[in-house]
């Protein structure tokens, strides 16, 4: 009886635990870190053209030196989202090849966007240079 | 800004054009597709070979759309009202499933509802004065061997000291509760109930009249008086809301008063029967101390910084000056400040909280029974969750699913219970007494509807958690298994015991709180009251002092009535009496008994003074013990009086008093002799014993409003027409009021705990058959459950009886259980019922047997149906059972 009111008690404490904490577990930290880098890298592939989605893919490679690859998997939910944003604005548009494609470009809110979080990285990029430089 | 405009956009675009929205999502990863493989063509490929890899590299066009839709605004709405969508169709599903829990649910809810809208009617929403927590009563207060008045009225002359010399109050204002007789405006000739105030009353309140003006300074002096400020009431009533009302005129008590003001509805002061206000005009060349008794009672507002304990050190301190200046008439007399809320409703805050853990107890024994059928039905559910989880939904979804259902349906007993709510609350305030201060101000506001709402969401909570957790964590293995039993293993057996456990004693307890209460209303009911209430009519009559000036005018009005009323066929008897007794009212002095020592200053035995027409004693019934009655020869000069029983046992001991000598202080004239001693009877309430009482004749003290007792052979009510228009004809226009049989007197005086005990009864009962109900629910299930089992003890040779033993055993076992934490619970809860109880304690055992017999039976019941049916099963059947 005690031991069940117990195992009752756990279950209702956990719960509660699990309730509260939702949205803060350790694979969305990670997740945040490197959506920021996403972000960053996609409003800098805007910055000089409108592109869609395979554009935007292909000119992160590109100014990147092939070290990011991005999928569609994490593109479109990131376009999707700073779309939403209101940082892209996006239109229904034709390729190179005349394919009906939804092309993305910079609103001004976006290039601000872009601005700070620029700032941003660099004085963190600074900062844990020189952190790792430090003997 | 802008993040937040874009995003509501989106919102709003999300899901209001859902379609178009995912549509365009298709074509844009179409494009991507085609975009890819068109490059990977340029690179080389075949055109195969690059939608093939194409494919690979964006991985599953429905993931990629699958996770652009999640990283939508909006999302987690949407997944709610998929969830609400899912459990409102499953809940529809099981009608029978959903209705029930609804109706328990309701029923808690509702009572909750109800309850918490009268605690929010007189308890929580301030008065409807400014700034109320600053108002506070006072009272004189006399803690002495021979008295103990807490709360007592005050002297119009310590009034008058305590105003001029304390600084602790913006204003301070004396009330002096009056009935006057209205004539004038539309109307017969009327008694109403006034209020004489002193002039700072309405500031001090902090409330202005709706029309006109309150009273000023100069109007609250001998001469310039003249003036009464009407009710919202009177004004609608009898003045059909005229809006020139101001400056005419209304007659009261035979002199004219001009109208200067009419008060805004709902604005009253303690009783809200008063109909009117008017100047109370202490004249300061008047020695109260001397004059007059005690009988004002004052209201106050402290000054912003000064608490109630700072006003109470410093009229304290003024009342010790008093005490010392005038030993004669202020030894052993302090004061008492009460903040004003505390006044209003600290009689009823405990009847208040009993209800409210009752009504409480009746929510939880509703979770528990609700928690009880999802437990079973999450059993019933098991393959769908099964399916649900192996098609990849995390335990956080399924979880979440069910309780979105289970708040759907803690909702859905909320609106129910709020309808249920607003019928109660129409039956409370019909059938309440209307002595429960602001019970016609409870409706259901915007709080109440808060509340409900909270607690809806609560319980839905807190019954769906335990279910959603145990039912969440399916083995998939077995329960997709073809044919499977779908049993729910061990811990989901425990917590549907430990519900049922929960369920019986929570109903213990409320059911040991209605016994204590009808026990104690019975021996209310059966109290020796000391007369006869059968076939008597009772009214008051008052007559105005401006009319009738001279004392023989007075004694003759009401000689002459009651001649008259004695006339009429079928009347037996008639007297008339200053307080009518169980209305609560009584006028008291201190006395002594000529030939012993007079006790010290503050220390004098007080009795209560009542004035009687001959007549009295024989209309009410009751006995004369010894010596003689009052007569019509007992004129002022007599200088005779009566005392009741308890006088003559306490304060004469074994002597006989008829023949001694007493003095009431009351004028200072001197002893009276004792003439005889009549029958104790019950005066102040039915549950107070009889005080000291003597009994004066009306020539003595010709009170000018009296209540006349008329003694018929017949239905008393009859004769209410015939006795009025007696009185009629004496002075057409003098009113009539109160006509009241002595019956009704009686119940009126006992309407306060009749009504608790309706109440708690109610409640008691609701959680009875919920109990009940969810006890009948469990054990049927693990009946069924057990119906394999059965099969093989019955095959092994069990008897029905057998059977019977281990089913009804095993609820009994847990009925047990309930009812012996019940009664510890009880024990420890009915204590806070104490002072509602009368010729009872609250751990009263004849009720606490009662009481557990009583919910053992009907477990029984509940245990026997179940098992009976398990034993009608074929064993053969049984064993089949899958």
């Amino acid at each position: 009886m005690k031991t069940n009111f117990c195992i009752l008690l756990l279950t209702v404490y956990r719960s509660l635990i699990q309730i509260l904490y939702m949205s803060t577990r350790d694979d969305d930290l990670k997740a945040d870190l490197l959506q920021g880098t996403l972000d960053l890298l996609v409003l800098k592939a805007l910055s000089a053209q409108s592109l869609h989605g395979l554009g935007v893919s292909n000119r992160i490679s590109q100014i990147t030196n092939g070290t990011f690859d991005v999928k569609p998997g994490s593109l479109f939910p990131a376009l999707h989202r700073m779309e939403e944003a209101g940082w892209l604005k996006a239109e229904w548009g034709e390729s190179e090849n005349n394919r009906r494609a939804k092309f993305y470009s910079l609103t001004k809110a976006g290039r601000r966007q872009l601005e700070t979080e620029t700032e941003d990285w660099q004085r963190i990029s600074l900062a844990i240079g020189s952190a790792l430089r430090a003997s | 800004m802008t993040t937040l405009f874009s995003r509501a956009g989106s919102l709003l675009r999300n899901t209001t054009c859902k379609g178009q929205v995912d549509r365009e999502l298709t074509e844009e990863v179409g494009s991507y597709v085609e975009l890819l493989t068109e490059k990977k063509m340029k690179e080389g490929m075949n055109e195969r070979e690059a939608r093939r890899a194409a494919m690979v590299e964006v991985g599953g066009i429905e993931q990629v759309k699958e996770e652009v839709r999640a990283s939508r605004t909006g999302f987690a709405i949407e997944i709610f009202f998929q969830d609400l969508r899912y459990g409102m169709r499953s809940l529809l599903k099981k009608p029978g499933f959903t209705l029930t829990a609804v109706i328990a649910l309701a029923l808690g809810i509702g009572a909750n509802t109800a309850i918490f809208s009268v605690i929010n009617g007189v308890l929580l929403r301030s008065l409807s004065y400014a700034n109320p927590d600053r108002i506070v009563m006072l009272w004189e207060r006399s803690v002495t061997d021979t008295r103990r008045q807490m709360q007592n009225v005050i002297s119009p002359a310590n009034f008058l000291d305590w105003q001029k010399q304390s600084t602790s109050f913006e204003q301070m204002a004396a009330v002096g509760d009056q009935r006057v007789n209205l004539t004038g405006g539309t109307g017969e000739p009327e008694e109403i109930k006034a209020q004489f105030v002193s002039q700072p009353f309405f500031a001090a309140l902090g409330v202005q009249p709706l029309v006109g003006r309150s009273f000023l300074p100069e109007e609250d002096t001998v001469g310039n008086d003249l003036v009464i400020i009407l009710s919202h009431e009177l004004w609608q009533t009898r003045f059909a809301s005229d809006p020139q009302i101001v400056g005419k005129q209304a007659t009261i008590s035979g002199r004219q008063r001009t109208i200067v003001g009419v008060m805004p509805s709902g604005f009253h002061f303690l009783d809200n029967q008063v109909r009117s206000w008017m100047p109370l005009a202490l004249d300061p060349a008047i020695d109260y101390r001397e004059k007059t008794g005690r009988y004002l009672r004052a209201v106050a507002r402290l000054k912003p910084a000064v608490t109630v304990q700072q006003a109470q050190g410093e009229l304290a301190g003024i009342a010790k000056q008093l005490e010392q200046a005038f030993p004669k008439k202020n030894t052993g007399w302090g004061v008492n400040v009460v903040p004003m809320h505390e006044q209003v409703v600290g009689e009823i805050r405990p009847i208040l909280i009993v209800l409210l853990a009752a009504v409480a107890f009746v929510l939880l024994i509703a979770c528990a029974n609700v928690a009880n059928l999802l437990l079973s039905r999450a059993a019933a559910r098991q393959k769908e969750l099964a399916l649900r989880a192996a098609l990849g939904a995390t335990r956080m979804r399924l979880v979440r699913q069910m309780l979105t259902e289970s708040v759907l349906l803690a909702l859905m007993g909320g609106v129910l219970g709020v309808l249920l709510a607003y019928w109660g609350i129409q039956v409370l305030i019909a059938f309440g007494p209307d002595n429960i201060p602001r019970l016609n101000e409870i409706t259901i506001d915007p709080r109440v509807l808060g509340f409900t709402f909270g607690i809806s969401l609560l319980t839905g909570i807190l019954f769906g958690l335990i279910p959603a957790l145990q039912a969440s964590r399916p083995d998939l293995n077995d329960a997709l298994k073809e044919g499977s039993r779908g049993s729910t293993g061990g811990r989901s057996r425990t917590f549907r015991n430990i519900f049922v456990v929960a369920e019986v004693s929570l109903a213990l307890v409320l059911l040991v709180g209605a016994g204590l209460m009808i026990r104690s209303f019975m021996r209310l009911q059966s109290v020796e009251t000391g007369f006869n209430p059968e076939n008597v009519l009772t009214m008051r009559a008052q007559l105005p002092r401006k009319k009738y000036t001279e004392p023989h005018q007075i004694v003759d009005f009401f000689k002459q009535a009651q001649e008259r009323i004695a006339a009429l066929p079928g009347v037996q008897a008639v007297g008339a009496i200053s307080y009518l007794p169980l209305t609560g009212l009584a006028s008291r002095d201190s006395f002594r008994v000529v030939g012993e020592p007079p006790a010290a200053p503050g220390q004098e035995p007080g009795v209560e003074v009542r004035v009687i027409t001959p007549g009295y004693f024989q209309a009410m019934g009751i006995p004369l013990l010894k010596g003689r009655l009052l007569n019509e020869r007992d004129v002022k000069e007599s200088r005779v009086l009566l005392i009741n029983e308890t006088m003559a046992k306490k304060y004469f001991g074994g002597v006989d008093p008829v023949g001694k000598q007493m003095e009431v202080f009351w004028d200072g004239s001197g002893p009276d002799e004792i003439v005889g001693v009549v029958g104790d009877i019950r005066e102040g309430a039915l549950n107070k014993e009889p005080e000291p009482a003597i009994y004066w004749s009306h020539w003595r003290v010709p009170y000018s409003g009296m209540a006349l007792v008329v003694r018929t052979s017949g239905d008393a009510a009859r004769f209410g027409t015939a006795v009025q228009k007696e009185i009629r004809a004496l002075d057409p226009e003098q009113p009539v009021a109160d006509v009241r049989t002595m019956q009704q007197v009686i119940a009126k005086s006992i309407a306060r705990p009749r009504f608790n005990t309706l109440l708690l009864s109610i409640f008691a009962g609701v959680a009875l058959v919920l109990a009940s109900v969810g006890l009948y629910g469990v054990m049927n299930y693990s009946a069924t459950q057990r119906t394999h089992e059965v099969g093989i003890r019955m095959a092994l040779g069990a008897t029905r009886a057998d059977i019977m033993r281990l089913v009804v055993g095993n609820g009994m076992l847990l009925t047990f259980i309930g009812i012996g934490i019940g009664v510890a619970a009880s024990l420890l809860l009915t204590r806070v019922m104490a002072s509602l109880l009368f010729g009872v304690t609250a751990t009263d055992a004849p009720t606490f047997l009662g009481v557990s017999l009583v919910l053992a039976a009907v477990a029984l019941v509940a245990n026997y149906i179940p098992a009976r049916r398990a034993t009608r099963v074929d064993p053969v059947i049984a064993l089949r059972y899958e």
